[in-house]
């Protein structure tokens, strides 16, 4: 099981609350990015392209604790911009750990082994490495040679050190699903708590166009890659989510389930698309226009997204829903089966 | 410009990945990062991206994209470099680099409280630590003539910033007037001129307060006498100080443009105590010794501390602004 049965359970009580408080829409994790700036260009990352002066900038601990206040998901997912190259990013860490948030660092970890001593080991806290693959798929996803060995040592070095370390794994058009088999045992050898596994989003910013998965390919490979999953993985995700990679679900988007704040204000409507910013949690809940949003509503930018940040939330909403899906999801927890 | 011509600029200006120059109805120009956009407005970051700014659309008559676009830059270094990867060693995305330090070098203690307070830091063991604009500041106090190559050394700034009080020899300026150098001169009459993109940005920044431009004077030995100082006044010359030569030599020899900021304490036709004279750190007791030798030394004393609280907080004052400075001169690079 990749989830630690204390997080479910927090995250289950929170669920819980929101429905017994008859709320339609309510955070599960918060995306916060106190940074733009990066120390690789990933070919498929639109994230970073800023002028320098805005590369500079990043957000202050009091405006991340601020943001976690005011959305009250129990997950935060610290993203960016590389969130290690934040000068006082763990004191951010520290301070939602001290507020009982969930912290998942994402990382490229080509600073991390150098960085482990200004934080202290939690279960609140996890290291969330990049990792998109076997070396030379991951060296090439990222565009720099030898990043996959330094992110290897660097888990080995914050698991010696009792950190709780996951993985996230962003696939493209190309993806050698047996290939992708070996890099899960790969990691599971190392010692990983579990993995994360979604298809890339075709920004429009991101140098490489032209490997963006279309939502059958996605289906086709997350088929091949995760069918007959091994006993031994462990995925930091639902079930349900993975079964809706492989095509044997469908979920409609929830883009509010992962809000996103960053420098510029609370980001309409989701961590991927940037049709504006809210100056408050509430505004970006209350006054985006949601239905515009979603396969079903017909924008094209939607189509053939299945990324995490959408569709993690509607799996996780959708495991609460009957008891018929909570044992589901709790079978395929236990078992590994998918 | 027509109202559906306006809109159309304001989508792409939100979809730009660079600067743009907003051209208003009242013939004004701002210079930003747009971010947001709104039925009846446009929010931005200014140049600097410390300002959040919020323009009504109907103030806007165009919108020039005049800065680089960093998501085509992106796209055309991924397409020369196709297949290949970047080595190890490559730097961070976007030619972000960790920015140097900004480093300003004053003489005395009292010329380091008064930069202290602009950085709203503490004063520790000869110098202060803070930021301004976002840029990190260190404000050494190297003595009287002292030697700015070791601070130079021991920071490696991106600029250096020669600070603090200043001896009038413009007869029009007055105690607290601050002085930015368009040059310096020592003793033997070698001259440096300030780098240009760095000043005039200063320039620019400190329109509003008391300032002027001029050949800032250093002299081998404190100009303590009016007649001394007209002694060194020559045209274009404006103000007296010891260091700012030494801290422009040492910074133009390591490849750092700089800046000379100086505050005026005494005024051509003011005389300095003859305690004044000596090379220290700190005044305070030779001034109490000078203090007893009658009510006239007081009254020299009294005006020397109302003209140097002048000087100081007119420093105060441009310091925030000279931060500010930088980082336009740096994006306009």
């Amino acid at each position: 099981m990749g989830i630690p049965a204390g997080q479910m359970m927090a995250v289950a009580r929170y669920l819980l609350k929101q429905r017994l408080a008859g709320r339609e829409r309510y955070p599960l994790v918060l995306m916060l990015e106190p940074l733009f700036r990066c120390n690789l260009s990933c070919t498929g990352c639109g994230k970073i392209q800023y002028p320098v002066q805005i590369l500079r900038k990043h957000l202050s601990v009091e405006e991340c604790v601020s943001a976690s206040d005011e959305c009250g998901a129990p997950i935060v997912s610290i993203a960016g911009g590389e969130p290690l190259m934040h000068p006082q990013i763990a004191d951010i860490a520290r301070a939602l750990v001290g507020r009982r948030r969930y912290v998942y660092l994402c990382t490229n970890a080509i600073l991390l082994e150098r960085k482990l001593d200004e934080f202290e080991p939690s279960r609140y806290l996890s290291f969330s490495v990049h990792m998109d693959g076997p070396r030379s798929e991951h060296d090439h996803s990222v565009c720099r040679e030898g990043v996959y060995d330094v992110a290897v040592n660097a888990i080995r070095a914050a698991l010696a050190r009792g950190f709780r370390v996951t993985t996230n794994s962003t696939l493209f058009e190309g993806t050698d699903p047996e290939r992708m088999r070996g890099f899960f045992d790969d990691m599971m050898e190392l010692g990983v708590e579990g993995m994360m596994v979604s298809p890339g989003y075709s920004y429009d910013k991101a140098p490489d166009q032209e490997h963006f998965l279309r939502r059958e390919r996605s289906h086709r490979l997350f088929a091949r890659m995760l069918g007959s999953p091994k006993r031994s993985w462990s995925f930091n995700q639902s079930p349900l989510f993975l079964q809706f990679l492989m095509g044997k679900r469908d979920f409609e988007c929830t883009p509010w389930g992962n809000p996103t704040y960053n420098l510029f204000g609370w980001q309409r409507p989701c961590y991927l698309l940037q049709d504006g910013y809210a100056r408050t949690f509430r505004e970006l809940m209350e006054e985006t226009d949601w239905s515009k949003y979603g396969r079903k509503s017909g924008n094209p930018r939607c189509q053939d997204c299945m990324v995490h940040c959408g569709f993690e939330p509607s799996a996780v909403r959708a495991a609460f829903e009957s008891p018929k899906a909570m044992a589901g999801t709790v079978a395929s927890l236990v078992t590994g089966r998918l | 410009m027509t109202e559906a011509g306006i809109a159309e600029l304001v989508d792409r200006a939100f979809d730009y990945r660079g600067y743009v120059t907003l051209r208003r109805n009242d013939g004004s120009e701002l210079v930003g990062f747009v971010y947001d956009r709104g039925a009846g407005h446009l929010d931005l970051f200014d140049e600097t991206a410390t300002q959040r700014l919020r323009v009504p659309l109907a103030d806007i008559a165009d919108i020039a994209f005049t800065g680089e676009d960093a998501a085509r830059k992106s796209q055309e270094m991924w397409e020369r470099r196709k297949g290949k990867l970047e080595p190890r060693d490559t730097p961070a995305h976007g030619g972000w680099v960790q920015p140097g330090k900004v480093l300003v070098l004053v003489a005395i203690e009292q010329e380091l409280r008064s930069v202290a307070r602009a950085l709203r830091s503490p004063v520790l063991r000869g110098a202060s630590r803070g930021r301004l604009c976002g840029n990190e500041v260190v404000a050494v106090a190297m003595g009287m003539a002292g030697d700015p190559r070791r601070a130079l050394a021991d920071e490696l700034p991106r600029l250096v910033v020669s600070c603090g009080f200043a001896g009038g020899l413009d007869a029009a300026l007055a105690a607290g007037d601050l002085v930015l150098a368009t040059a310096v001169r020592n003793a033997d009459g070698a001259t440096l001129r300030a780098p240009e993109t760095p000043r005039l940005a200063a320039a620019a920044t400190l329109r509003g307060l008391r300032c002027v431009q001029g050949e800032l004077v250093c002299a081998a030995a404190v100009a303590a006498s009016p007649e001394e100082k007209r002694a060194l006044a020559a045209p274009g010359a404006v103000a007296v100080d010891l260091e700012s030569y030494a801290v422009a030599r040492a910074a133009t020899d390591a490849g750092v443009p700089w800046l000379a900021l100086r505050a005026i304490v005494d005024p051509l036709d003011t005389a300095l105590p003859p305690f004044a004279r000596e090379a220290r750190r700190d005044y305070v007791w030779p001034a109490l010794r000078y203090a007893c030798a009658g009510p006239r030394a007081v009254s020299d004393l009294v005006r020397l501390a109302r003209n140097a609280s002048r000087a100081g907080a007119a420093l105060e004052a441009a310091l925030p602004r000279l931060g500010r400075a930088l980082v336009i001169s740096e994006a306009r690079r």
